[in-house]
């Protein structure tokens, strides 16, 4: 391969990552120092906490980086930064950490959009992987994350169409509160899914928003159902109404986990799939830390086979946040001319929109 | 002893502070500019147009000394991000000193008083302040909460203008003026020394957090995964 080497940055919430990406598609190293036990104790991020973690990590990150693929600086391209959206005491620590980097290396910086980088993770291959089809266009991406719940449709790279997403919460906070009302750690999206591999009984009906005539989606339905569904059920075995005042047995967790997991994944998946036959669209790419969950990895590609059109998930560490995604969809601006010059800032609400080079 | 010239940057407070010093601690030239919530945009552009009218390479400096506040998080935050850059792309040490010890000694240096007899007052918040003494650590203040002040005490405002006594916010100005040669002074004979610091572990100062947030242990609940292992 010839194409250019990039290093990328991200971090826009609580995860420090710093990769090398090939050509955009091909990972020479992908450190990631991830604050989810930092934030467990207070069962979410703490936005100072997270800024200074990022403060604390992006030197070993880099060095590791660096040290993982065999690199020096000398050998980069350009310098790929998450600049939106996100937190942004997280955000600008990264801004200005590569600003800086690039600048004193004489690299060019190239702004990247973190919606579009769990997009692009969907190219992404990993050291030693056997090559393997891009994405075909037209696709539907769907990208699920704590954050974010959005789809949207591309004709080509850099070319997103909003079609509709979450009108409050989403998907990852959802299950973060059921997560603690069901009496498991944080984050809730891995431990509901543990829990509901072990359910044995899949008849606990959880309600649906399916917002007819649109893409839209909502959880906060749900998410007031769940409690009431979990509430009942804890008066049912006994147990007073207060989750932290004893544990429901585990098969009522398990039960519980899998109906409510079964209802997010359910939504998401017809969305998704009518969304790709209303484009006609070729290809779907998931992305997004709620894609790592393996009820929807094997519920949505299962459909999507059944119609002919091409799946792609990446494995579940290229979901997450990562500076990998960053260096894909960096390659991409950077074949654009897309650059940012000293000034770059952090852009907390950053939309996903087509890049205009300036 | 290198004798390259030292690059001192601090954002701690509402006016930013660039400048460029001799290894042996002298002032070269100062910039300082109303940052406001600006510095993100603003910092590096300005340290790269400090050293071309000087004429001076990044490559030639030979130290990055770094004001740690306490002080406003998004200066902080963009401040240390850049330093951090600057000495890891340089290679050269870096130095964080605490913002209000440097702006405390500014203060003796431009008055002539004591600085055992000179209590600091910044803001946190839109209603809180934190108080520094030399030798203490930071302390906050909660709401309209007395200072606790000693007959010969004297106030330092910064950032306070219009919620301090005028001599004490005249102070907390002359303070702020002298606090690149304050931090270049002491920053320049810890690096001679040999004395750096950590480029990884430097991390802001931090009196205000939201509460039950512990300010202890950056080090614990960080998991790094992805690569070889070697030295973290
Ligand atoms: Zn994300």
């Amino acid at each position: 391969m010839s194409g250019p080497l990039l290093l990328a940055i991200e971090s826009s919430c609580d995860e420090t990552s710093i990769a090398i990406v090939e050509d955009g598609r091909r990972i020479h190293a992908n450190i990631v120092a991830s604050q989810i036990a930092l934030h467990g104790p207070t069962g979410g991020i703490v936005p100072e906490v997270a800024a200074r973690a990022h403060l604390r990590w992006i030197v070993p990150v880099l060095d590791e980086a660096l040290a993982t693929a065999g690199v020096t600086m000398a050998d980069v391209d350009g310098v790929a930064v998450t600049y939106g959206p996100g937190l942004a005491g997280s955000l600008l620590v990264g801004v200005n950490f590569a600003k800086t980097i690039a600048w004193v290396h004489g690299k060019p910086l190239i702004p990247v959009n973190h919606l579009e980088g769990h997009v692009y993770a969907g190219w992404l291959l990993d050291p030693g992987e056997a090559e393997r089809e891009e994405p075909p266009f037209p696709l539907i991406a769907l990208v699920v994350s704590g954050g974010h719940t959005f789809l949207v449709e591309m004709r080509d790279h850099l070319d997103y169409r909003y079609l509709g997403g979450t009108i409050d919460d989403a998907a990852g906070e959802a299950f973060d509160k059921v997560g603690r009302l069901l009496g498991l750690g944080y984050p809730g999206g891995p431990e509901i899914s543990r829990a509901a591999d072990r359910a044995t009984a899949h008849n606990r009906v959880f309600p649906r928003a399916w917002m007819p005539g649109t893409y839209d989606l909502s959880f906060s339905g749900l998410k007031t159902a769940a409690r009431r569904i979990i509430a009942q059920a804890r008066a049912d075995a006994g147990l007073p109404a207060d989750e932290r005042e004893g544990d429901l047995p585990e098969a009522a967790v398990a039960e519980l986990a899998w109906g409510f997991q079964d209802s997010v994944t359910d939504v998401l998946t017809r969305k998704t799939i009518h969304a790709a036959e209303a484009v006609g669209a070729r290809g779907i790419v998931l992305g997004g830390g709620v894609a790592a969950n393996g009820a929807l990895r094997r519920r949505i590609s299962g459909e999507a086979e059944a119609r002919g059109i091409a799946m792609v998930i990446p494995r579940p560490g290229l979901c997450t946040d990562n500076g990998a995604m960053i260096g894909a969809a960096g390659a991409r601006r950077m074949a654009a001319g897309l650059r940012a010059g000293l000034d770059l800032d952090a852009r907390p609400s950053l939309p996903l929109a087509r890049p205009v080079a300036k | 002893m290198s004798a390259r010239p030292l690059l001192v940057i601090d954002t701690a407070t509402t006016h930013a502070v660039i400048a460029l010093g001799a290894a042996d601690g002298s002032l070269l030239e100062q910039r300082r500019w109303e940052a406001g919530y600006r510095h993100g945009e603003e910092l590096l552009a300005r340290v790269a147009g400090l050293l071309a009218d000087r004429g001076v390479a990044a490559q030639e400096l030979g130290g990055i000394i770094v004001g740690t506040g306490p002080g406003a998080f998004t200066g902080l935050r963009v401040g240390i991000a850049t330093a951090k850059g600057l000495a890891h792309g340089l290679q050269v040490p870096i130095v964080g000193l605490a913002t209000g010890a440097a702006l405390i000694r500014a203060a003796a240096a431009a008055s002539g008083t004591g600085a055992e007899h000179l209590v600091l007052v910044q803001p946190a918040g839109p209603s809180d302040r934190v108080v520094s003494r030399v030798g203490q650590p930071a302390r906050i203040l909660i709401g309209g909460a007395e200072l606790p002040l000693a007959d010969d005490d004297c106030l330092i405002a910064v950032d306070l203008a219009g919620r301090a006594p005028d001599d004490a916010t005249r102070l907390g100005e002359a303070a702020a003026d002298g606090l690149a040669a304050a931090l270049l002074a002491t920053g320049a004979a810890r690096l001679a020394a040999g004395d750096a610091d950590d480029l990884a572990r430097l991390v802001p100062e931090y009196v205000t957090l939201p509460r039950g947030v512990r300010l202890d242990a950056p080090d614990e609940g960080v998991v790094v995964s992805g690569g070889k292992g070697s030295g973290l």
